[in-house]
């Protein structure tokens, strides 16, 4: 059994990628809080880009039902501002540190998910006192 | 890896706060600097603008600051025709700083500041446990 294909892991690595690369986005939204004209970005929901990457979308069980693509979901990356000030920046700090704290405590349940999952796979392999 | 790229952006955005900072600094600090010889112009104001910049090192946009450029609107007048730079009816061109519009903009600044700073330690604390894994 190769550890790396099961589902879980992977799905924790995805989630980890997901995670990475929504920290680069904040902190750049953060870095241009008083650039003018700035308009704050974000990545799509991760249920939605797990959807677009596997291709487990919604099911059409009609024929008049519209599919939903990847590119659909993932062309959603420019946030809809709440409040905009003169110089047309629309970053609100404390959305922006608030979705940063989220993205740390997410992180750290899914790699406290990985490491016990590892550890699992220690103590099957008689590794686990260590 | 994104989270080394965010820890660059944090900083470009500290640094960024740094330069505006020294700019308030030096409007507060030439609050009274008047001209030398008669009817000469005052210290003006300076400004600070932003802007994204793409970095192809780091291949991310960081922020950084784009012009310091100055405060054109009217200097005040101020009646003291024992100064210098006085004109011929006795008034003194002032510079045209406000030191609570330098004070608002220096908590302004303080507080991006801060907010990159905060990014910067989440950022740390993730890589970090990110590494612990291999404990």
């Amino acid at each position: 059994m190769d550890p790396t294909q099961l589902n879980l892991l992977d799905m924790a690595d995805r989630r980890l990628a997901w995670l990475d690369q929504r920290q680069g986005v904040l902190a750049q939204n953060i870095a241009n809080a008083s650039t003018p004209g700035w308009v704050p970005k974000d990545l799509p929901p991760f249920a939605a880009s797990l959807a677009a990457e596997t291709g487990t979308g919604l099911a059409q069980t009609n024929a008049a039902h519209l599919a939903g693509t990847a590119d659909d979901i993932l062309a959603g990356v420019t946030t809809r501002p709440t409040a905009r000030a003169p110089d047309g920046n629309a970053v609100a700090l404390d959305q922006q540190l608030a979705a940063v704290a989220d993205s740390q405590s997410a992180q750290e349940l899914v790699l406290n998910i990985y490491k016990t999952y590892l550890g699992m796979f220690n103590t099957a392999l008689d590794r686990g006192a260590s | 890896m994104e989270l080394n790229k965010a820890l660059s952006i944090s900083a470009s955005g500290m640094d960024a706060q740094t330069t505006r900072l020294r700019v308030i600094a030096e409007n507060l600090a030439n609050e009274n600097t008047t001209g030398t010889s008669p009817g000469a112009d005052a210290y003006r104001r300076k400004t600070v603008t932003f802007d994204n910049r793409m970095d192809q090192a780091v291949g991310a946009e960081l922020v950084s600051v784009s012009k310091i450029g100055q405060d054109m609107s009217d200097l005040p007048l101020r009646y003291d025709p024992s100064n210098p730079a006085a004109n011929a009816d006795g008034y003194v061109k002032v510079p045209n700083v406000n030191s609570f519009v330098e004070m608002m903009d220096m908590r302004d600044a303080e507080r991006s500041y801060e907010a990159n700073l905060a990014v910067m330690q989440t950022t740390r604390s993730m890589l970090s446990r990110a590494i612990d894994l291999l404990k």
